[in-house]
């Protein structure tokens, strides 16, 4: 027992208690749905978690420096659609060549992001709720009434979303959710082992200590937009592969998805607790559900977004109770040395309140 | 001097404004003096004064006021009585126990023990909201203003109960009515931003009078005012006093005491030392009563100066925060900055670190002239900071031990690829674990989760771990426990002896004289005395940092 809880630590155990609800909803919808758990299904989630878990991880890095980025969904339609445009003029365009310009396009709509939150001082909900409208109007001017189509883009555009790596039965990885899996990995330890990582949560936690350190606090800021902007990119283009089919109004929603995974995820809003692994697993959960209800109940698109709201409300609850809760079983009596000191949670939140 | 004041007839009169006037409050006595007009001018010997000489009895008495925060005795004992038309001054030390004495009786803590009685009845006074109730009022070097909101807002903002409208025309005719009684111009709609400190004040003595006031506390109102707004501030409470409101007046300001004060009590250690109407009280005594602290063992300092001087600080200033700081530190020595609240010694730190630079002045280092302009550059130079507040700057509650002590320095944990090395950052930080004797399982503890004496030598750890040559400690024992105190205590003679320049920012004065080498005393941004270790003593420091002599002397 001492072994597992040295091993184990309550942060950790957010992800673990994700996967055993993801598990359980599963069986749930196993048992109760006809053919739940087959291929198709496997496919059909995964498909769209691939897009939402890469823009979630981009997500992850602005909410750990206590930000939010509302502009995502529309950064992901933006590039989706140029990313379309572009490959009609030009279907040669060597595919890496072509994933580099949709995080490029991505990074430079998150440039503009940082900038302003970074060194403008605008709160990020302001700055990219402005930006949000107007990537999206971008969008409708270059737009011009016209759409992507399947048919205007080479084949390994579709082909990327619907070929498989390697099949194991009737399961098959395709490489978008190979990317994205590839996304969430290398992120993982780019936070758990780089200075940049360790930044992140240091900004985010507390701003001033980060200031005294010495770190700069707007630089990491400044670049957790640019690479939240940039994964956008790739998710749009990840969106375009998928759907083919690009209108206006590509990946509207998609901010709220994103936080919504990020905070059923574990990711703290205030900053400086979280991982892109458990916002990877709020994706998951969140989308399971969504998949599951609908075929289930039978029941329609907003009572699925009602749920997702009520889980986003229960996430942030159980942060607050389970969390502390669980810490107080995890440490040892004897080491619980005089009185832990006051949290500044509560304090913080009531001046960040989203 | 108020003995030749002269009363301007209708400004005295207190006319409580309908918009004031909840029908649950009694009369108030000083209602009374309304009819003055009739009576002409009145001399002194008639005023509210005179009533309460012929037949003393306090408007507010404390008596035998217990308060303890964990292990701190706050307050010990203590009783105090405000009378009607009495300006009491308080004095006392940092951690004397005012300030907790003012918030019991605002209503913000409950004493322990002991009772508190108005007009000789005990009441209770459960919350601020009910201290209101019962007409105690407090006003504060920073006012508590709402800046959005204008002056008459301001005034009448914590009025409740008066239906749900609000009646404009005459929310500004009262406040207009009340500015006038104190004889103060200032536009009603007037947006309370922009407003001055001293105009801000009023504007909460003016709130204080809509709700009837008949206890005003004055906590340190005249630190941040101007010679002329002081004036004008003691004129008000003067103007009060004549109503007979009972005031509460602290400053550190000795000749601001002893100009409007006509009783002075002495706090010392969250007990009464003395307390005698100001013609009995001496500055030189009021002092003495103040520093006699018995020191419990102090510390053995060994002597560990060595000749070569590290720091030098000269004409060190920032335009409205400190000027003229001039000292030298030498390798191995430890320079106290001892002075009271609001002395600026922290800013002063905050400038040699780097994070508020200064506007003019000199630091050397080993002789060379250097801009120290960010932490960064302070930390490159071998400078490093403590800060006091653990919480707000100096670490991340949710970050582990490892994490937090690496912050300030992870480029060093860094392997070729740019990742972080994490069994070298462990290995570093366990080193400080066992030196600094943290209580912790692991140093993969998150820091949110220990003590706060162990806390506190995370920090020291981060910084220690930064290797500097000069150490900046900012009240490095405040808040913790005897026991890390003398932990901390010993670590800083260790360090001295290993030749790290050491400045120890402390209010503790005890601890400051116990572990300095010399004492350097600010008072208002000023340096105003430098004492060697044989010099300096509680009141010859304390002396200082009131304002009532000086020492300039080098060792």
């Amino acid at each position: 027992m001492n072994g597992l809880r040295r091993w184990l630590r309550p942060e950790q155990l957010r992800e673990l208690s994700l996967l055993a609800l993801i598990i359980v909803a599963l069986l749930i919808f196993g048992m109760q749905i006809e053919n739940f758990l087959s291929a198709r299904t496997f496919n059909r989630i995964a498909a769209s978690v691939a897009i939402i878990g890469v823009v979630a991880v981009g997500q992850t890095l602005v909410v750990l420096t206590r930000n939010i980025d509302l502009s995502v969904g529309a950064i992901v339609g933006f590039t989706a659609y140029f990313m379309g445009m572009q490959l009609h003029a030009n279907p040669s365009m060597p595919p890496l060549l072509a994933l580099l310009l949709a995080c490029a396009v991505g990074g430079l709509m998150g440039l503009v992001n940082g900038l302003l939150v970074a060194y403008g001082r605008i709160p990020a909900i302001i700055t990219t709720l402005g930006t949000l409208a107007i990537y999206r109007m971008l969008l409708v001017n270059y737009a011009d009434a016209r759409t992507v189509t399947t048919d205007m883009v080479p084949a390994w555009v579709p082909g990327l979303a619907q070929a498989n790596l390697f099949t194991l039965g009737d399961f098959g990885l395709r490489p978008m959710v190979a990317l994205a899996l590839a996304v969430v990995l290398l992120f993982q330890l780019v936070l758990v082992y780089t200075q940049f990582g360790r930044r992140l949560y240091a900004v985010g936690s507390n701003p001033e200590a980060a200031r005294f350190a010495g770190l700069p606090a707007r630089r990491t800021v400044l670049l957790a937009f640019v690479l939240c902007g940039a994964l956008a990119g790739l998710a749009g283009f990840m969106f375009l592969s998928r759907f083919g089919n690009i209108t206006v109004v590509a990946g509207q929603g998609m901010e709220l998805q994103s936080v919504a995974a990020v905070v059923v995820g574990g990711v703290n809003t205030f900053g400086g607790s979280g991982t892109v692994v458990g916002a990877l697993l709020g994706a998951v959960l969140i989308d399971l559900l969504g998949q599951g209800l609908i075929r289930w109940l039978g029941i329609s698109e907003f009572w699925r977004d009602a749920i997702l709201g009520l889980l986003i409300l229960l996430a942030v609850a159980s942060d607050a109770l389970i969390l502390t809760w669980l810490r107080r079983f995890w440490t040892p009596k004897e080491t619980r040395l005089g009185r832990p000191s006051e949290s500044v949670g509560p304090t913080r939140e009531r001046r960040h309140g989203l | 001097m108020i003995t030749s004041y002269e009363l301007r007839v209708t400004s005295y009169e207190l006319s409580v404004p309908s918009i004031v006037n909840p029908p649950a409050l009694p009369a108030l006595p000083f209602v009374k003096l309304t009819n003055r007009e009739a009576e002409g001018s009145l001399s002194k010997g008639q005023s509210s004064i005179a009533m309460h000489s012929s037949q003393p009895q306090p408007t507010l008495l404390l008596r035998g006021i217990t308060k303890r925060f964990g292990s701190t005795q706050a307050l010990d004992g203590v009783g105090l009585a405000m009378y009607p038309g009495e300006i009491h001054a308080l004095l006392g030390e940092n951690g004397a126990g005012k300030s907790t004495l003012i918030k019991i009786i605002t209503g913000v803590h409950q004493p322990d023990t002991g009772e508190i009685l108005l007009d000789s009845r005990p009441i209770r006074i459960g919350s601020t909201l009910e201290a209101q109730a019962h007409g105690i009022a407090a006003i504060y070097q920073e006012p508590m203003m709402y800046p959005d909101l204008n002056v008459a807002e301001n005034i009448f903002i914590t009025h409740a109960g008066r239906g749900p409208l609000v009646n404009w025309r005459r929310v500004y005719r009262e406040a207009e009515s009340i500015l006038d009684q104190l004889d103060v111009q200032l536009d009603v709609r007037q947006p309370a931003r922009g407003l001055t400190v001293a105009a801000q004040q009023t504007v909460e003595i003016a709130r204080a009078i809509s709700l009837r006031v008949r206890v005003l506390i004055m906590d340190e109102p005249t630190a941040a005012l101007s010679a002329h707004e002081v004036e004008q501030l003691f004129s008000l409470a003067r103007r009060l006093r004549e109503q007979g409101v009972a005031i509460l007046f602290i400053s550190h300001r000795m000749e601001e005491v002893f100009s409007i004060a006509d009783r002075v009590t002495v706090f010392r250690d969250g007990r009464l030392i003395s307390s005698a109407p100001r013609a009995e009280v001496t500055p030189e005594g009021a002092i003495r009563d103040m520093a006699g602290r018995t020191v419990e063992q102090l510390f053995p300092r060994s002597n560990t100066v060595q000749e070569e001087t590290l720091v030098q600080v000269r004409e060190l200033s920032k335009a409205g925060v400190f000027a003229d700081v001039h000292f030298e530190v030498r390798k191995g020595e430890v320079l106290g900055f001892a002075g009271l609240v609001g002395a600026r010694r922290t800013d002063v730190g905050l400038a040699l670190f780097g994070v508020e630079p200064a506007d003019s002045g000199e630091i050397l280092l080993d002789g060379v002239a250097r801009h120290v302009r960010s932490p960064n550059q302070a930390m490159a130079l071998g400078i490093a900071y403590v800060s006091e507040d653990r919480r707000a700057l100096g670490l991340s509650l949710p970050m582990a031990i490892s994490a937090n002590i690496t912050l300030p320095t992870l480029r060093r944990y860094l392997s070729a690829l740019g990742l972080v090395r994490g069994q070298a950052e462990a290995a570093e930080a366990e080193h400080y674990r066992q030196r600094l004797a943290i209580r912790a399982p692991s140093v993969a503890v998150e820091v949110g989760k220990l003590s706060g004496g162990n806390q506190q030598k995370v920090m020291l750890s981060k910084w220690l771990n930064t290797k500097p040559r000069l150490l900046i400690l900012d009240e490095p024992t405040r808040g913790i426990d005897v026991g890390a105190k003398a932990e901390v205590h010993q670590m800083i003679d260790d360090l001295a002896a290993q030749g790290m320049a050491i400045i120890l920012i402390s209010s503790d004065l005890p601890e400051v004289l116990a572990m300095s080498d010399r004492v350097l005393v600010m008072r208002e941004g000023r340096q105003v005395g430098l004492f060697s270790r044989a010099e300096a003593t509680q009141e010859r420091i304390l002396a200082a940092a009131m304002g009532q002599a000086g020492g300039e002397t080098v060792a």
